[in-house]
């Protein structure tokens, strides 16, 4: 990260012995953070399959369990929400505005911790709560055990979890990095770099939210 | 700010397509056009085309 150069108080694009120019460590990061995200499409590719390959009737053609479709729609709003203040802190550090920075990636990451309970708490309903707000079902009845519905979906959801996660600490370790001082409006590459994997988690959410909540047959 | 209005505007779109149109191509192509806009104005894919290595 660009936080070892500013720290030790280099020059800028200044090269010591075996170190890079900034600029070329930054186009080498971001080449293999891009390859890193376009490996990864492969694994949510294969979920998508799954899910299309066995939630899948003789007689009724694309179907997908019943879901409390308001659930789905709030938990896919608040991760767009945490990725547009992702964005705005990226922004906010390229013009040396800290401050904006360093509350929009709290508040990412606290939205991106909301979109997680939404998921296991509700969703998932580990607890095996029950209870409904406005005629909103507010907990799933999903289990790992219901067949391929249950298994691809817990599957899915499971494995993007598991991103959003690691997601969420990758904020938490920029901003505490943020919060020393390490990054500067020339030298974020930190900042780029979370603020890239965090809108990654996003897109792929964008594929999996129509995939299981709205296309196919309710079954 | 607009990427994340029509970003938003789109997911409405897909909510109300789920639900009373239900056409899975349809559905598909929304997707595109939120994962195509995201990548390009959130994640920045241009940049990876630059010669000079700078974050803005």
């Amino acid at each position: 990260m660009s936080a070892t150069t500013v720290e030790h108080g280099h020059a800028p694009d200044e090269a010591h012995g075996h170190e890079l120019p900034y600029a070329a460590q930054l186009r080498s990061n971001r080449l293999g953070l891009w390859l890193f995200c376009f490996s990864e499409i492969f694994l949510f590719a294969a979920l998508l399959a799954a899910r299309f390959a066995l939630w899948n009737e003789p007689n009724v053609g694309i179907t997908r369990p019943e879901l409390s479709q308001e659930l789905g729609l709030i938990t896919t709003s608040v991760l767009l929400i945490s990725s547009y203040f992702v964005f705005r802190g990226e922004t906010a550090m390229e013009h040396g505005d800290r401050k904006t920075f360093l509350s929009s990636f709290m508040l990412a990451s606290l939205l991106g911790a909301l979109f997680f309970i939404g998921v296991v708490v509700f969703e998932w309903n580990v607890f095996g709560l029950e209870g409904s707000l406005g005629g909103i079902e507010l907990f799933g009845h999903l289990r790992p055990t219901d067949g391929v519905y249950g298994g691809v979906f817990f599957a899915m959801t499971g494995m993007h979890s598991i991103h959003v996660v690691t997601g969420i600490i990758l904020l938490l370790v920029v901003w505490n990095n943020g919060r020393k001082g390490s990054f500067s409006a020339e030298k974020h590459w930190g900042v780029e770099a979370a603020a890239i994997y965090w809108h990654y988690v996003d897109v792929v959410w964008v594929f999996f939210y129509p995939a299981l909540y709205l296309i196919g047959t309710a079954v | 700010m607009w990427v994340f209005i029509a970003l938003a505007v789109l997911t409405i779109i897909e909510y109300f397509a789920g639900i009373y149109v239900q056409s899975p191509v349809l559905l598909f192509i929304l997707a595109l056009i939120k994962a195509a806009l995201i990548v390009q104005f959130f994640m920045h894919i241009y940049r990876l085309w630059r010669e000079e290595g700078s974050h803005a």
